[in-house]
């Protein structure tokens, strides 16, 4: 009786397998304990009175899945962050090695390079003001909420629009960063020297990913939270 | 009204030590003479939360039983919050208990 009930909440929360994973392990620890303290002893009447007074699967598992989504929120925006510091690195570090190795580009590619060269500008500043938007929307509310009402709904949506939006323009900035790149590398004589901006592209292009990654995870969440709560 | 002062009441029960979740139920129905007797399975949720906003700390520990146990307990971060909420509380009682002592006569003057 008990592992069913658990297994009810461990397929509830299956979007998060850590937290379903030690949930269930903490649960089990808890009904087996009231279990063996029911002073009519162990059994099958104990078991189902253990998970009388424990509650509703559904209910105790939408709980869980704010908390949930509360963390996967957290955990974007300190990405977004962290990719913004990166690719900023990553820029400076390619263009230092342009200096060193005296790497121009080639004439025909020079004007289209300079588009380039604004829309990452752009793009990127654009990136920084969409995380800055982002911390500020997180210091308006640093209580995480107990349940998914609509003031933290509210809270929920204009977050993930601003780290879909910070994203977005990140992704911009790294397509024009790795059209540079190419420029760059089409101007000179592919060598061991060119592995340097291709391995900082490599990375930009990886962070992109994890991104978008955390973004589809934390969207999964939404909804998993949304339809316990209903 | 209960559940508006979950926090606290959670924050409350750990202020004896570091307790695991079963202990933490005890604790609040003990401490509060059997009034509060909330389904169990809500205060987990309450606990991961805390945990999650660096009020509490979780480790896992093997219980005598060979389970997995999960102990949770107050950060510093968690005394200054039920320090605070303690306050607010004993502000709030004061007076609503000034309210309901009924009216005080004025004398004549």
């Amino acid at each position: 009786m008990i592992s069913a009930y658990l297994d009810s909440v461990e397929k509830a929360l299956a979007f998060d397998r850590s937290l379903s994973r030690s949930v269930r392990h903490e649960l089990e620890d808890h009904l087996r304990e009231v279990v063996a303290a029911d002073p009519e002893g162990a059994g099958p009447d104990a078991e189902s009175r253990a998970i009388a007074k424990f509650g509703d699967p559904r209910i105790i598992a939408a709980q869980f899945a704010i908390v949930s989504l509360s963390k996967q929120t957290t955990r974007t925006a300190i990405a977004i962050t962290l990719v913004i510091a990166g690719i900023f690195t990553m820029m400076k570090v390619r263009i230092a090695w342009y200096e060193a190795m005296l790497w121009t580009t080639a004439e025909p590619l020079t004007m289209l390079s300079g588009i380039f060269v604004a829309i990452d500008r752009y793009s990127f500043w654009l990136s920084v003001v969409a995380g800055i938007a982002i911390w500020a929307q997180f210091r308006r509310r640093r209580r995480l909420s107990a349940e998914l009402n609509a003031s933290y709904r509210r809270h929920l949506y204009r977050s993930f629009l601003l780290c879909l939006v910070a994203t977005t323009f990140i992704i911009v900035s790294i397509i024009s960063d790795g059209m540079l790149t190419a420029f760059r590398l089409y101007s000179i004589d592919l060598g061991a020297t060119a592995l340097v901006p291709i391995f900082s592209m490599t990375i930009e292009i990886a962070c992109a990913f994890v991104l978008a990654v955390l973004l589809l995870r934390w969207q999964q969440r939404m909804a998993a939270a949304m339809a316990l709560s209903q | 009204m209960l559940k508006g002062h979950l926090d606290m009441i959670v924050l409350a029960a750990l202020a004896a030590g570091p307790a695991h979740g079963y202990a933490v139920i005890q604790e609040i129905r003990r401490k509060s003479g059997e009034a509060f007797d909330l389904p169990e399975g809500t205060i987990y949720p309450v606990l991961h939360r805390l945990h999650e906003g660096g009020l509490l700390s979780a480790r896992w520990v093997v219980a005598e039983s060979g389970r997995r146990r999960r102990i949770y307990a107050l950060t510093k971060s968690g005394q200054r919050a039920l320090q605070e909420r303690r306050a607010v509380w004993q502000q709030f009682s004061d007076a609503v208990g000034s309210l309901l002592a009924g009216p005080q006569r004025r004398r004549p003057a």
